[in-house]
């Protein structure tokens, strides 16, 4: 029933072809809520607002079905080397 | 301009021939051809069905011709336009600043608020057609949904992300001077 944790990284996978996916359900097992933190070359040069996009469009056949996906990072390689960060507070559904 | 003019008549006219149709064609043979026209296009309308995007059907149809088959819509479509553009600080939400009823909307408002800045804010969850039209105008499929002089920021995930960069602090320096 509704949206896998599979789901959303293949669609993510096949779209950004990303060198680091993390998806985390946050639904509590309905699949409604995902967590999602994407590192991919296709973000280069690209502003947060259009890596969301990027995200959102190859998450869209699956839109209907997910309550709430919460981008915690859109990071290109470059990017994602130097910092580690902590956890960010997780705002729920 | 004139054109302008002309488009919004063409618009208007579009409507109320919809609204009344055959009664209007008989009074005015003048806008009788545009009235098949028009009827034609309502035919291949309803056999899209519930669609939901621009009908685009036929090729032939100049834009101005199209009636919708959504008057209301692009009534509200306007409005989320002027609203975008009359708030230097709007949030589409699901509930109310003071009552979010969503989590993300919560944190977004929460966000803004740190900035002292006034915030025009509309709840999405009360009126289905505002929340269809908003998520049409910017393409955008979850709420909260911010615009911040008259721009789309995004959503909460941005929003805070941009408040930890102190990017936001950037963006909304002149609108918090200004007061307002």
């Amino acid at each position: 029933m509704g949206v896998t944790k599979e789901d959303v990284e293949s669609a993510i996978a096949a779209a950004l072809s990303p060198s680091h996916l993390v998806v985390t359900d946050t639904s509590g097992g309905c699949g409604a809520s995902y967590e999602i933190e994407v590192v991919s070359e296709k973000f280069e040069g690209k502003r947060l607002l259009e890596r969301h996009r990027l995200v959102n469009t190859a998450l869209a056949p699956h839109m209907a079905e997910i309550h709430a996906v919460s981008i915690k990072k859109a990071l290109t390689p470059a990017q994602a080397q130097p910092q580690p960060e902590p956890a960010a507070d997780k705002p729920q559904a | 301009m004139a054109r302008l003019v002309s488009t919004a008549l063409v618009r208007g006219i579009a409507r109320s021939c919809r609204a009344s149709s055959t009664a209007a064609a008989m009074a005015q043979p003048t806008f009788q051809q545009f009235m098949a026209y028009s009827s034609q296009v309502d035919d291949s309308n309803a056999n899209m069905a519930s669609s939901t995007t621009r009908v685009t059907a036929d090729p032939d149809t100049h834009q101005d011709f199209q009636p919708t088959s959504k008057g209301s819509d692009s009534s509200l479509h306007d409005i989320v336009a002027q609203d975008i553009k009359e708030n230097p600080v709007l949030i589409y939400m699901k509930g109310y600043p003071d009552a979010p009823r969503c989590g993300f909307s919560a944190l977004a408002v929460k966000v803004l608020q740190q900035y002292g800045v006034s915030i025009s804010a509309r709840d999405i969850l009360s009126n289905m057609k505002l929340k269809e039209s908003v998520k049409a105008h910017t393409n955008w499929p979850t709420f909260p949904q911010i615009f911040i002089k008259g721009e789309f920021v995004g959503g909460s995930d941005i929003i805070l992300n941009m408040h930890q960069k102190g990017e936001l602090k950037d963006l909304l320096g002149d609108v918090a001077q200004k007061g307002e």
